[in-house]
């Protein structure tokens, strides 16, 4: 997939390029508006990353400009302004998602992706991995066509892992991903820990492989390598 | 005490010592007057009769006229010293009057003399009446009495009325310093008076409260900017450490390392969020209000919770209904998120807590430490007992989004729970 990152601070923008880019994918990058200006208006990309505040112009501004093309390029809004009306706004105009910074780029990479998957598998609401497959809409898991009990923790944890698959993930954006940044509960890692033993031990018992690697306490990697 | 009681007070007090003083002084000086014109009569009687016993050598007749009595009486030679006497004065009623007495004692001056007639020696005692002279004192003072009352009273009267409105635009100050909030659009107007002192005070007052609105805007403005400035760096913080962690091979010290670097900056996301959302709420930036069913939001936000009351073997109770009230959706999720997660974050492995949702109120009710919560300090900022984990700012952020909204939050500990209660309306 191709994916163009509009965004002026460098650290976050070489963070983001380099955790998106893996085999299978372009990024591009701009830092500027009239640079993300000139690449939107010329090339195609699967999911645009779009910063509010940039310099020389409003973010908002080139995503009018696509709507107004009727260029079907997916639109996440990362901006550091969590405001309701922002959000609404940008919503409005027809972005596909709003992420507030600061966030894991983990989240981000979850949201690309299921921003991706709703543009290119158009109405098909089945993700496979491997033995895996999930229907996105009735929320359910089947390996080789064995349905799974999972619960919705489990399950959304589980699209997480794959959408972050390969990648080392931290239980501090697990947690954010499962309960949301307003709760703030220092045993949470606990039930990451249970919830996780629970997806493999279901998956296990399924008959699937074991994807999922704990990482020096740090976080988890689901990876089929 | 009031000003107006107060002053009343000494005023009244003042003018009467005053007025007494002034009044004795006056009847003293009067009185001393009126005796020195009577005592010259006595001296003009007292030489009539010397010149008639010079003349006659024989003592006048005694009579009694013009209020004066004479009497002499035989005395031994030199044994009578001249002199004034305040005595009494026996009148006799006249004849035509049918009165059970013959007279009555009036107050008298008297003067005691001596004549030698031929080789006799008398004392001579001429008395008046002093009786006009005491009509006089007394009328006079009497009037002078009326006066003192009269003034009394109309001093009494012209400050209860005068001095009531004189201190109105004072009045007015006040109650507009108490209504003064440092948050609010609302400005001191100014007061219409023609007082120079009430004038000052209120543009003073005025000035004062424009000077405290300012540097609060000031500050508030300040606090949005930094929270917002840091925000980025967190950003890229967080972002660096996600790819630092790509990369593989740590030792346990390492990842030991990084995992205390996530969660410091995972506070500092947090902490930095909790303030931009109170300055959002002070700002009034989340005015978007819908009609929300709270026993809906509440069983959502307890099903969150679920795994985490189960853990900590937490007995939850329920006695919810339904209720709807007006407000912001996000804001409302965040008060039940932060009251719910303080009450399982204060309590004991195998505590319980009762959640109770009425018309009128929402009590969130949990047992926990055996002694009372600080009141009022609870819901200051950055506040929070030595083992709390959290930001110390989710109680003021909750009583902000209940004022908010225009709901109370209060506390208080009640025979072993401790218990936040919403006060709706």
């Amino acid at each position: 997939m191709k994916i163009l990152i509009v965004e002026d601070e460098e650290g976050l923008r070489e963070s983001i390029e380099e955790y998106f880019t893996e085999a299978g994918n372009i990024c591009e990058a701009a830092a500027t508006y009239q640079s993300a200006l000139a690449k939107v208006n010329m090339y195609r990309y699967d999911c645009i990353l779009l910063d509010i505040t940039l310099p020389g112009g409003n973010g908002l501004e080139i995503l009018k400009s696509l709507k107004d093309n009727n260029y079907p390029d997916g639109v996440l809004i990362i901006s550091a302004k969590n405001s309701l009306d922002d959000r609404l706004e940008g919503l409005n105009i027809g972005a596909d998602d709003y992420l507030v910074k600061p966030f894991h780029l983990s989240e981000l990479k979850a949201r690309v992706t299921a921003i991706i998957r709703r543009k290119s598998y158009n109405g098909s609401n089945l993700l496979v991995f491997n033995e895996i497959t999930i229907d996105l809409q009735a929320k359910e898991v089947k390996i080789d066509n064995t349905p799974l009990k999972f619960t919705r923790k489990e399950f959304a944890l589980l699209l997480y892992f794959i959408a972050n698959k390969g990648k080392v993930v931290s239980k501090n954006a697990i947690a954010e991903h499962l309960w949301g940044d307003g709760i703030d509960m220092a045993n949470n890692f606990d039930f990451i820990y249970s919830h996780i033993k629970n997806i493999r031990k279901k998956l296990m018992e399924a008959g699937c492989a074991d994807y999922i690697q704990a990482a020096y306490g740090m976080g988890y990697k689901f990876t089929d390598k | 005490m009031k000003l107006l009681t107060k002053y009343n007070r000494v005023n009244l007090v003042t003018t009467i010592i005053v007025m007494l003083i002034t009044g004795f002084i006056y009847y003293q000086a009067i009185s001393y007057i009126l005796t020195g014109i009577k005592d010259k009569d006595l001296v003009v009687e007292e030489r009539e009769i010397f010149d008639y016993v010079k003349l006659n050598h024989k003592l006048p007749q005694t009579f009694e006229s013009n209020d004066q009595q004479i009497t002499f009486t035989a005395a031994s030679p030199g044994s009578v010293k001249r002199e004034f006497i305040n005595t009494e004065y026996y009148k006799q009623f006249e004849g035509r009057h049918r009165h059970p007495r013959q007279g009555e004692y009036e107050a008298g001056r008297g003067l005691i003399s001596s004549v030698t007639v031929g080789d006799k020696y008398f004392r001579i005692q001429i008395i008046v009446s002093k009786v006009e002279t005491e009509d006089l004192i007394q009328l006079i003072f009497t009037i002078t009495i009326g006066v003192i009352l009269l003034l009394l009273l109309v001093l009494f009267l012209t400050n209860r009325l005068i001095l009531n409105r004189l201190w109105q635009p004072f009045y007015n100050i006040m109650g507009q310093l108490r209504l003064f909030s440092i948050a609010d659009k609302h400005e001191i107007a100014q007061v219409n008076t023609n007082i120079d002192e009430f004038r000052e005070l209120n543009t003073a007052v005025a000035e004062m409260a424009g000077r405290a609105k300012h540097d609060y805007d000031d500050l508030k403005a300040f606090t949005e900017n930094a929270s917002h400035e840091l925000l980025t760096p967190i950003a890229v913080i967080n972002s660096k450490l996600d790819t630092l962690i790509q990369t593989e091979n740590f030792s346990d010290q390492q990842s030991k390392l990084l995992n205390d670097l996530y969660t410091a900056a995972s506070r500092l996301t947090r902490l930095n969020q909790s303030l931009l959302l109170l300055v959002k709420i002070e700002n009034k930036l989340m005015h978007d209000r819908q009609q929300l069913n709270l026993l809906d939001l509440v069983e959502e936000m307890t099903s969150q919770f679920e795994e985490i009351f189960s853990d900590k073997e937490l007995k939850v109770t329920w006695d919810i209904n339904n209720k709807e009230i007006y407000a912001n959706r996000y804001l409302t999720e965040i008060l039940l998120s932060n009251l719910i997660s303080n009450a399982i974050r204060h309590n004991y492995t195998g505590g319980e807590i009762i959640i109770d949702l009425n018309n009128e109120t929402l009590t969130i009710k949990n047992t926990g430490d055996a002694e009372p919560l600080p009141d009022e300090k609870i819901f200051t900022r950055f506040h929070k007992s030595s083992h709390s984990e959290g930001s110390g700012l989710g109680l003021t952020i909750s009583r902000q989004i209940c004022e908010s909204f225009g709901f109370k939050l209060e506390y208080f500990y009640d025979q072993g729970y401790h218990v936040f209660e919403v006060i709706f309306g």
